[in-house]
């Protein structure tokens, strides 16, 4: 009896909050105020080139196919010059290693320093690694010729004997990009799609007119290449960033951008390139706010801080594939209390969680945003995580009918 | 109290060892058997050590069935009568169950077999095998006793005291503490006690000291319930070839199936830290074809300086100790007593801590005078008072020199490194650790491969919560010394000794992991022996590198030659989209050779190889110049001058030679 009473008394409270909810336009209030202030910041966006450091960054660009062609066969050129002069050949690598890494706070993202290491042939060490080099060379000058696109696993497909693991592969490419002085995209090389998006948008991928709220339950498959992406238009109000396939399929079904409109886009769990190109796209596009729902862990955090900040291994290419100014709507740490989050939805952080937690307080762009930090010190100090589905405990449509609702409302985001 | 009927009884010695075997090494047959030839072993290893000899022994272990026993025994070996009664007997329901087992069994093997496509006949023949295997289990459960001999060329004993020695478990302290192989002191006497347990079969010995003209030949066994040697027979032989040495030959219960590899175990590390002796092995098997001889042959006549005794330190001694030194001292002066008989205390030293007694006692006391109340004020003294820790002189390590050897004789390593820390201490004991590491070998698995020894002695059970496997496996980062801990065949040898061995454990099989000094001191040693190595490792490496540099190189060359090659021809057919290629092309055009069909693949790969064998050529001589200033090869050579007239110029020095010119006058 007792029992049942405390099991009771949050689910309440859950659904009193609902009463809360006033109409969608009220509910959006808010939403449209940031929105107002972003479209018109007129702040242009700051450039590498424009900070006038005193160090050299790298930084790479997007380059079209001719462009690329001509950059491969400098590079082989000078390889080829180089052997038939007896002298074997040499690439310069930048290095793209954490030593050579740095944030920059003006810019808010992670830039490489301009460190570079020779790859030799005639070296024990680096043999092996520059003759991949010059394997995915050719490769990429085939592709850039024929004007086609492949997948990483393609590539990899293309010489096992010689990548031996798709690591290998996968690697070199990020050198080959670093190198050439582009983005990875431009080499014609994708990673198969994995990011997902529904709600108000359109736009034209290769010809083909898309709807994304035709688009059912499942959502859109983010095209890998976003080059051919184009005529995006939108009513939406802003875009919902969320962590997890099972929250995103929950708020597609509910047809949550119905109700209030936006898109809603996922890259189920760590974001692959062409997500966080497609986003950075969008925003740039539609000048519309972009809230993000991950779970209150610090992996959650770890993945906001890739769309934004960038990932250490593709730094090189932090300036075409960040979104800087995200705000971090939920689950956050504060949140486990103000929603009375039941004891049994929270987890205990593991050791590993929390060594993560205190690490991520100690970066620059946590250190940066006041309130986030003051999450995280919420976050060590209950030693309690949770995920986005703890909210289902309330109900499995509490999520898309009370909590997002409530929290658009109140503008509680930072 | 005990109940009318009952009566109390004192327990001798001997009795409590026979109730308690386990602690004695003696858990089980197999057990048994395996410390009956350990303890004999290293009886032998002291009376030859203490004479200065080079140990030599012969272990012989004898299989013997119950009925030659019984033969011995004189017992009449009877059919039987009445089967039914014995354990083994099947009954009919058992026997069925049996056979329909069996049958099942045969016929899915024989399923197997077809399904692998074999010949009939070769199924045939592997179900007898197993057929044959079956047949020797049931006969395994009968046991089997062995007669057990190890032969030396010690000292001997003497005629008289051998009943003594062999037959009378003997209690008391010794005076002095010494490091020792025994673990309990009792050596040979628990083999007889087993043997008189198991087979009741009376103990042979025959012994000779040096020079003797006779030989003491004795056969006996041991009273336990009195602790009294049991004489059958006692002879004096002729011994015209003046042999010396002891001989004793003991039968009993054992297990040869089950500890045959713990035995050969055991000598062969026996034999790796004392190989200054010669042991040979044989194991006379019912079925001559399992007879087993293995020699370990002596590598070295260098033998460790034997241990030697020592006082006793004020931090190690107990209660009991203090009031049994002060009983048996010969000095009658309290300050004499302690700087006499314990070690660190000298005479001014002994007086400041009798002054700090202060219960009445004077330097001129006689101990033996010391009241109860004296005594326990001098016992916590001692364990407060600040000492200089014991040197450790007195210890006998089997040192870096023999330890390398026997490693290198049993096991052959690649590389083997050695190390001896210096005397560390616990708790009034002084102890050294020496290690040894090695690498590759024969007999030796890829991973961890570790060996104890304690005092001299290997130890080979309960190896899980030992200090030496603890560190070894735990406490040693491997990989920054180069060595791979899964792939690579390491060999860890530690050896510890010391006054008193910190065992744990009723069996003392195995050393404490909790105290620090000597976690830190087996650590260290491993470390050191880690860092001789990875100097080592590292420059077979490189020589190996230096040996697959080319090959290596040489394996790419078509790959890269391909790669560029693909390039230049889809180049060369196109024109240049980018300013990049045409700024070079104007420069030096590669790309008209390639059309015109001058330049192909295989120039490439031509020049790419001729680059390769340069560069290896190059880096070869750097390798040598390297290896030669640090192996620090420098030779003289000179030129014998034209005339007797001549005068030296100045040095010219290159990365390979230093040259003098001479100019004749």
């Amino acid at each position: 009896m007792s029992s049942k009473k405390r099991r009771d008394a949050p689910a309440e409270k859950a659904l009193a909050a609902r009463k809360r909810i006033k109409s969608s336009t009220e509910v959006l209030a808010q939403v449209n105020k940031l929105a107002a202030i972003l479209k018109g910041s007129t702040a242009v966006a700051r450039t590498l080139d424009g900070l006038h450091l005193p160090q050299t960054f790298r930084e790479v660009v997007e380059k079209d196919a001719d462009a690329v062609l001509d950059e491969v066969e400098g590079a082989i050129y000078q390889a080829a010059l180089s052997i038939l002069n007896g002298e074997g050949f040499t690439y310069d690598i930048p290095s793209r290693g954490r030593a050579n890494q740095q944030y920059i706070p003006e810019l808010d993202r992670i830039v490489l320093k301009d460190s570079k290491a020779p790859r030799t042939f005639a070296s024990v060490k680096t043999c092996r690694s520059a003759v991949i080099t010059t394997r995915i060379l050719q490769l990429i000058h085939e592709l850039c010729q024929k004007r086609i696109h492949v997948t990483k696993r393609d590539l990899f497909y293309t010489d096992v004997k010689l990548f031996e693991e798709q690591n290998n592969s996968d690697n070199i490419l990020d050198d080959v990009a670093c190198m050439l002085g582009c983005t990875r995209s431009s080499l014609h090389v994708v990673a198969s799609e994995k990011g997902v998006v529904v709600g108000d948008l359109r736009f034209r991928e290769d010809g083909d007119e898309i709807d994304c709220q035709r688009m059912g339950v499942g959502g859109k498959a983010i095209p890998p290449n976003v080059d051919k992406v184009d005529g995006i238009r939108s009513n939406a109000m802003f875009i919902l960033l969320v962590e997890k396939d099972a929250a995103f399929m929950r708020l597609a079904e509910d047809r949550f951008y119905r109700t209030y409109p936006c898109i809603i886009m996922t890259a189920k769990g760590q974001p692959d390139v062409a997500s966080r190109l497609f986003l950075r796209r969008l925003k740039e596009v539609l000048k519309i706010p972009v809230l993000a729902l991950v779970d209150s862990d610090p992996y959650g955090l770890r993945i906001l801080s890739v769309y934004m900040k960038g990932s250490m291994n593709m730094s090189y290419d932090s300036s075409n594939l960040t979104t800087p100014d995200i705000k971090w709507l939920g689950v956050r740490p504060s949140d486990l209390d103000r929603f009375n989050i039941p004891e049994q939805c929270r987890l205990p952080m593991t050791d590993e969680d929390i060594k993560t937690g205190k690490k991520l307080m100690e970066e620059d762009f946590i250190m940066a945003n006041p309130e986030w930090v003051k999450e995280l010190e919420i976050m060590t100090k209950t030693k309690v995580k949770a995920e986005i589905q703890a909210l289902s405990s309330f109900g499995f449509q509490y999520l898309s009918e009370v909590y997002l609702p409530l929290k658009l409302q109140e503008g509680d985001w930072i | 109290m005990p109940r009318k009927g009952d009566t109390l009884e004192q327990k001798s010695p001997a009795e409590f060892f026979a109730e308690n075997k386990n602690i004695a090494g003696f858990d089980n047959p197999g057990k048994s058997l395996y410390t009956t030839v350990r303890e004999l072993v290293e009886n032998s290893l002291d009376a030859a050590e203490s004479l200065g000899r080079l140990p030599s022994i012969e272990v012989t272990i004898e299989e013997v069935t119950q009925k030659q026993l019984n033969k011995i025994r004189q017992v009449v070996n009877h059919e039987r009568l009445d089967e039914e009664l014995y354990q083994d007997h099947e009954t009919e329901d058992a026997k069925k169950k049996r056979i329909v087992k069996e049958n099942k069994d045969r016929e899915r093997l024989k399923k197997q077999l077809e399904k692998k496509g074999e010949s009939a006949d070769a199924i045939e023949g592997k179900l007898k095998d197993i057929e044959t295997k079956n047949a020797a289990a049931s006969s395994k459960t009968l046991k089997t006793f062995y007669t057990v001999t190890v032969k030396d060329n010690g000292m001997g004993m003497p005629h008289k005291d051998i009943p003594d020695l062999l037959g009378r478990v003997l209690s008391g302290t010794k005076y002095g503490v010494k490091q020792t192989r025994g673990k309990f002191g009792l050596g040979a006497k628990m083999a007889l006690i087993w043997s008189k347990m198991s087979t009741g079969l009376p103990i042979r010995i025959r012994s000779a000291r040096v020079s003797q003209s006779f030989i003491s030949s004795y056969t006996l066994d041991i009273d336990i319930q009195r602790n009294e040697p049991n004489v059958h027979e006692a002879k004096m032989i002729d011994n015209p070839d003046r042999w010396h040495g002891s001989e004793l030959s003991v039968t009993i219960l054992g297990n040869w199936q089950y500890y045959r590899s713990k035995i050969i175990k055991y000598l062969r590390q026996i034999a790796v830290i004392t190989p200054y002796s010669h042991f040979s092995f044989t194991f006379k098997a019912e079925d001559a074809s399992n007879d087993i001889h293995v020699v370990f042959a002596r590598r070295t006549e260098k033998m460790p300086e034997p241990p030697k005794a020592t006082k006793h330190h004020p931090k190690s001694v107990d209660l009991e100790l203090v009031k049994q030194l002060i009983q048996k001292t010969k000095y009658n002066k309290l300050q004499q007593f302690l700087c006499k008989e314990f070690d660190a205390i000298n005479s001014e030293h002994a007086g400041r801590l009798i002054e700090e007694m202060r219960s009445g006692a004077e330097p001129e006391t006689d101990p033996r005078d010391l009241t109860n109340k004296q005594i326990l004020m001098l016992h916590q003294l001692l364990h407060a008072a600040k000492f200089s820790d014991p040197s450790g002189n007195h210890l006998s390590p089997a040192g870096e020199y023999n330890l390398r050897l026997g490693i290198s004789k049993e096991l052959h390593p690649d590389l083997v490194a050695t190390y001896q820390g210096d005397a560390h201490v616990l708790e009034g004991h002084a102890f050294v650790v020496e290690a040894a590491v090695s690498i590759g070998g024969r007999d030796i698995k890829p991973g961890i491969n570790i060996f104890r020894f304690a005092n001299r002695i290997p130890l080979l059970f309960e190896g899980g919560s030992d200090v030496i496997t603890k560190t070894a496996l735990k406490r040693i980062s491997w990989p920054s010394y180069k060595i791979n801990p899964t792939s690579d065949k390491v060999g860890v040898f530690v050896s510890i000794v010391s006054t008193k061995i910190p065992y744990k454990g009723a069996g003392k099989e195995y050393i404490a992991d909790d105290m620090q000094e000597m976690v830190q001191a087996v650590k260290q040693s491993i470390q050191q022996c880690c860092l001789q190595l990875k100097v080592k490792i590292v420059k077979q490496q490189a020589a190996r590198d230096q040996h697959q540099r080319r090959k290596n190189l040489v394996k790419y060359i078509p790959n890269a030659a391909r790669a560029v090659f693909t390039v230049l021809e889809s180049m060369a057919e196109s024109r240049a989209v980018g300013p990049k290629r045409k700024r070079m092309q104007d420069d030096d055009d590669i790309l008209a050779p390639v059309k015109q069909m001058q330049t192909s693949e295989d120039t490439l790969i031509a020049r790419l190889t001729e680059h390769v064998a340069k560069i290896d050529s190059d880096m070869a001589l750097e390798y040598q110049v390297q290896q030669g200033m640090a192996e620090g090869i420098r030779q003289d050579v000179y030129l014998v001058p034209l005339s007797a007239q001549h005068e030296f110029g100045r040095e010219l020095h290159a990365s390979t030679c230093v040259i003098k010119l001479l100019t004749a006058l």
